[in-house]
């Protein structure tokens, strides 16, 4: 006998996903918990389909792992909102959703007919959660914008990449996925509001605002101390801070910790047990000086001692020291080791997802709950694949107007 | 004021980045988040830069104050036992319980889930450690910068041939740890209102972030194919780079997918060559390419070439600074993104508010953060019921502090 599937802590929460690749890892975030999710795409799928990596390295509507990943647990529909019918359709889902999300660009949905009084007009508890690049009004708000451009005008682009060299962008979408995140939180709250006093909300969700939220300390020294972070890749961000060649690799240290300097005299503990060549000089008080650190000659003589030890070690090594001494200390881990991590291989995070047919190895739950499980409850949908169940599940409103059920394709 | 979370109570044990800004959401959102802190042994980012003046004190960090607004503060010494006492009385009184300290820390001080959760079985209680509760590397000490390499994201970030850059910040710190333990939250709250049931909830701070790499992790697995970091560039785009501009450190970002938008930039720029015409002949130049853009806007100043462009339609933005986010931003001034709050020791200061707006709900920030033990007599007083003479008998005996 199988055991039975808790249920999830968002079961019977119906959720409408009409965004791309600015909204997908929303609805993902429902979609595993429990909710309904219907992902609504127009005939020719939506534009993520088209996104590599590919299974293979080759193309396919199934086959980017963006699109399966973000769209895994979700059931699909295909509606063309050029279309008469498939308005009306739209309309009879969006009266049964507890949550719309999707990421026109500003005025779109409402140009079709669906703005905020139509929508609560035929469902008063209805959260509607919109994910533009810049906001719905505001005078970039009809700007164009990829991830890139929004890294870059949301502060974070400055802020990586070489102090010698150009800006950097963070790998992976990271502006899109941070709307989609913020998005997720907001539609929450909202659905907290909605189920308790049956009255929806809209949101407006700011990609490039989202972005801003990871500035870290950056603003403030802005305005209160009036310096200009910047980035400093290929250097210390102070002596014993930053990234540091080993043998088979490079590792991050932070032997001094942030905000304090307690992971300092461990850190020359180990340099001193290990008899490290020169590390004596590190037990001299200029070392809990940040000023002092913060100089050429302390991140050279720190690099040149420390430097010569990690050159002759191995990530594994140095990480299992770092654990053993409580000195912030990690490998700057490829792909490979991240799937090969005996830590989260303990805890079963990588889970057999499907891309296209085929099993593939996916991220899986990013939060344990103990009463109500992350589960990824079926791969990403075909394009279309659920037209037709919808229309008729009753839970979204199939014994209602009969006409928007030819709507399907 | 009415929030969307008003009439929800947290009792905050978080601390320093992640935690701390899960916790700022919810109080954002309208939580009583009640900020659990010492000063025997404060918060280590009340004492991190920047300081307002340039002043080290314990109230006087920006980098604190953002993370930490619309919050309450008490500070109970659970070195004591009328302090653990008075934090399990106060836990009594909240539906939620947070903390990121390593596993083990909350037992230690006889505030562990298995104890806490005794008769009280809506409690939700969230431990946000840097790999989670158990597992051979649980007890590892970590940061959002060590974070970053473990999880990839370092590792995929820079240029190619060139040690990694990573984001030059401790970026899960920031978005996806508190992102995905704010919705986790959320969705426990949803669970334990339909069923009085309450959770608890682990979440190893390495996993929103690998989930936030998806791509590059699958593709490893199904491809056998390792993503090496690509500096700007995207398979699918080009040009998509960043250009230096007019200026000191001026950059542009440019982004271009299709032909269209090739056409209006290179007639901005006045590069039409019949051979970039097409995608497939700017993705095989694309070195050529990226070296005749930045020859072309060298001299531009990047805020007036961004308002070209995009007013062709082409994805263009300034690489910003934090600087000018703060001050020159006409969208994030529009949004009414920055916040000025009296703050009871800076004076007035700037924060964040959440990226998003809601039209009916409130949200805040309301408050500035909070100075430590601001509300310590209030809350006893308030929330445990005790009574000034016991208030004083207890701040005597150095429980309050």
């Amino acid at each position: 006998m199988t055991e039975p599937v808790a249920p999830g802590a968002l079961a019977g929460l119906k959720v409408l996903d009409l965004t791309g690749e600015l909204g997908n890892y929303c609805g993902k975030l429902f979609a595993d918990l429990g909710a309904d999710v219907v992902l609504v795409e127009p005939p020719e799928g939506i534009a993520s389909r088209r996104r590599g990596p590919f299974l293979g390295e080759t193309a396919g509507p199934d086959r980017g792992f963006a699109f399966a990943y973000m769209n895994a647990g979700k059931r699909g529909i295909v509606l063309d909102l050029g279309e008469a019918e498939g308005r009306a359709a739209l309309a009879r889902l969006a009266a049964r959703a507890d949550l719309l999300v999707e990421s026109f660009a500003p005025g779109t949905l409402e140009r079709l007919g669906f703005d905020d009084a139509a929508l609560w007009a035929a469902n008063p508890a209805l959260v509607r959660t919109s994910i533009t690049p810049f906001g719905q009004t505001g005078p970039f708000a009809h700007y164009a914008a990829d991830d890139l451009t929004l890294l870059a005008l949301g502060g974070l682009l400055y802020l990586g990449g070489y102090k010698d060299d150009l800006p950097v962008a963070a790998y992976g979408e990271q502006a899109y996925q941070a709307a989609s995140l913020f998005a997720a939180v907001a539609s929450m709250a909202a659905i907290h509001v909605a189920e308790t006093k049956g009255q929806g909300d809209r949101i407006d969700v700011s990609a490039q605002e989202a972005v801003v939220m990871a500035l870290e300390n950056a603003v403030q020294f802005a305005e209160l101390e009036g310096t200009v972070r910047t980035r400093y890749g290929g250097d210390q961000r102070q002596a014993g801070a930053g990234v540091f060649a080993c043998r088979d690799g490079h590792i991050v240290l932070l032997a001094g910790g942030i905000g304090a300097n307690r992971f300092w005299l461990r850190f020359v503990e180990w340099m001193a047990d290990e008899a490290v060549p020169g590390s004596a000089t590190f037990a001299a008080p200029e070392w809990l000086d940040a000023a002092f650190l913060k100089t050429p000659a302390a991140k050279a003589t720190f690099l040149d001692i420390f430097g010569r030890y990690a050159m002759a070690r191995t990530k594994a090594e140095l990480y299992a020291a770092g654990r053993v001494r409580k000195i912030p200390l990690a490998p700057v881990a490829t792909p490979a080791e991240i799937l090969d991590s005996p830590q989260l291989a303990y805890r079963g995070f990588f889970v057999p997802g499907s891309v296209d047919g085929r099993t593939v190895a996916m991220p899986g739950a990013p939060y344990m709950l103990s009463e109500t499980p992350w589960r990824m409850a079926r791969p990403a949908p075909r394009l279309g694949e659920h037209t037709a169940a919808i229309l008729a599940d009753p839970a979204w409103g199939a014994d209602e107007p009969r006409a928007a059920r030819s709507a399907a394709r | 004021m009415s929030g969307p979370l008003d009439g929800i109570r947290i009792a905050d044990f978080t601390w320093i980045g992640a935690g701390s800004y899960t916790t700022k959401m919810l109080a954002d959102l309208g939580a009583d988040v009640i900020k659990i802190e010492s000063s025997i042994h404060p918060d280590s980012l009340r004492l991190s830069a920047p300081f307002k003046d340039g002043k080290r004190g314990i109230d006087n960090s920006g980098y604190f104050a953002d993370r930490n607004s619309s919050k309450r503060s008490i500070t109970l010494n659970l070195k004591t036992a009328d302090g653990v006492a008075l934090a399990r009385k106060l836990i009594a009184c909240c539906d939620i319980v947070a903390n990121n300290f390593t596993p083990g820390t909350m037992e230690k001080l006889g505030l562990g889930y298995d104890t806490l959760r005794q008769g009280r079985e809506d409690l939700i209680f969230i431990a946000m450690s840097t790999h989670g509760s158990e597992g051979p590397e649980a007890k590892t000490v970590g940061y959002g910068l060590t974070i970053g390499a473990l999880t990839g994201l370092h590792a995929l970030s820079g240029l190619p041939g060139r040690e990694p850059a990573g984001t030059g910040t401790n970026y899960p710190d920031h978005i996806p740890n508190p992102g995905h333990a704010a919705f986790a939250l959320l969705a426990a709250l949803r669970h334990r209102r339909r069923t009085g049931r309450g959770q608890r909830i682990d979440m190893a701070q390495t996993e929103p972030m690998i989930a936030m790499l998806a791509p590059a992790i699958m593709r490893q697995a199904a491809n056998g194919i390792a993503t090496e970091p690509a500096g700007n560039r995207d398979p699918a785009a080009a040009p998509h780079n960043v250009y230096r501009c007019r200026g000191h450190d001026r950059w542009i970002a440019i982004s271009v997918p299709g032909d269209a938008e090739w056409a209006a930039l290179a007639g901005v720029l006045g590069l039409a060559r019949p051979e970039w015409a097409t995608f497939a002949g700017r993705k095989s130049d694309e070195d050529a390419l990226d070296d005749a853009i930045a020859a072309a806007v060298a001299e531009r100043d990047a805020g007036a070439l961004m308002a070209e462009l995009q007013a062709l339609g082409v994805a263009a933005g300034v690489v910003q600074t934090a600087k000018d986010v703060l001050l020159d931003d006409p969208q994030l001034a529009h949004l009414g993104h920055w916040r000025r709050l009296p703050h009871k020791v800076m004076g007035e200061v700037t924060f964040n508010a959440l990226p998003f707006r809601f039209t009916r709900a409130s949200i805040g920030p309301h408050a500035a953060s909070p100075l430590i033990g601001e509300h310590t007599a209030e809350i006893c007083r308030d929330v445990l019921g005790l009574d000034d003479t016991r208030i004083e008998a207890l701040a005597a005996a150095d429980v309050l502090k």
